[in-house]
């Protein structure tokens, strides 16, 4: 099980980021994602791993006034 | 005008109302957010209140902004806030910059005020605003809106938010996907007086190392731990 913004949500084996925020359907594009308090640049989402028990958060970058 | 704070009796005390009048707030942008901002921190009673915007008027704004009328297309919106606020409490003292913050006047544009608050509709700038904000020792009170969505947070000096909340290189959000109504910066602006009243009276509880995320669509409010 992992956390994404404060919410179990049911870890599988081989999950990255994309694959997370596929899931997730958050479908857009501008989306600040942190896994541990780690930053993850958008260019990693493909590549890197979610891992059991991880702490994932992910923001919508907003930026509008 | 004596009956004019009446209603805030309850939520302030007389000397809280009267200190009040004694604060100086800085709002840098006067377009979705700004004008709400203007509005509620003029209706509360804040001493003195400089809104900065070197932006005027166009078609685009009327959906949502505030301080926008047909007949003001073209036309300064910090002059618009100072015209505001002036017709709603003669007794804050309103000074209007009509320019657009930037790297070499910042700190001289926000030096003196005990606030300042974001209601920029960019990142840069954003960074801009919290790197003078830091130099003079200001609190600022960050929100951002897109669509549905928007959030808040209180930046003390020296906590260098904006680097943990925006990618180095990122200017603008999912606002150029989604667009922004009318009800998100009014809701939002809200949310940023009442965290500018926290520090002005030093009451409750500010989000200071906690970002506030709002998506009324799906009713999902959350606090996040920076």
């Amino acid at each position: 099980m992992i956390q994404v913004n404060g919410k179990p949500m049911v870890w599988s084996e081989g999950m990255t980021v994309s694959s997370m925020l596929k899931e997730k359907n958050y479908i857009f594009a501008k989306i600040v994602v942190k896994i541990n308090g780690v930053f993850i640049p958008a260019e990693k989402y493909e590549t890197t791993s979610i891992h059991d028990g991880d702490d994932v958060k992910a923001i919508h970058m907003l930026a509008g006034g | 005008m004596e009956k004019r704070y009446q209603r805030n009796m309850k939520l302030m005390t007389q000397d809280e109302i009267a200190a009040l009048k004694e604060k100086r707030v800085c709002v840098v942008g006067c377009g979705g957010l700004g004008g709400y901002i203007v509005e509620m921190l003029s209706r509360m009673g804040v001493g003195k209140i400089t809104a900065i915007d070197g932006d005027v008027f166009d078609e685009t704004n009327l959906n949502r902004q505030l301080l926008s009328e047909e007949a003001l297309i073209g036309s300064s919106k910090a002059e618009a806030a100072k015209t505001r606020i002036q017709r709603v409490n003669s007794e804050v003292e309103v000074v209007a910059k009509a320019v657009f913050l930037r790297e070499d006047n910042a700190e001289t544009l926000i030096a003196g005020h005990d606030v300042v608050v974001d209601a920029l509709d960019n990142i840069s700038t954003r960074r801009i605003l919290e790197k003078a904000c830091s130099a003079c020792e200001i609190p600022l009170i960050h929100g951002a809106i897109a669509g549905w969505y928007g959030q808040v947070t209180t930046i003390m000096p020296g906590s260098g938010v904006f680097s943990k909340l925006y990618p180095e290189t990122a200017e603008k959000g999912i606002e150029t996907e989604l667009g922004n109504p009318s009800f998100t910066p009014a809701l939002v602006a809200s949310i940023q007086v009442s965290e500018t009243l926290k520090l002005l009276l030093e009451k409750g509880e500010p989000l200071v190392g906690r970002l506030l995320t709002l998506n009324l669509l799906d009713h999902e409010y959350q606090i996040f731990e920076f």
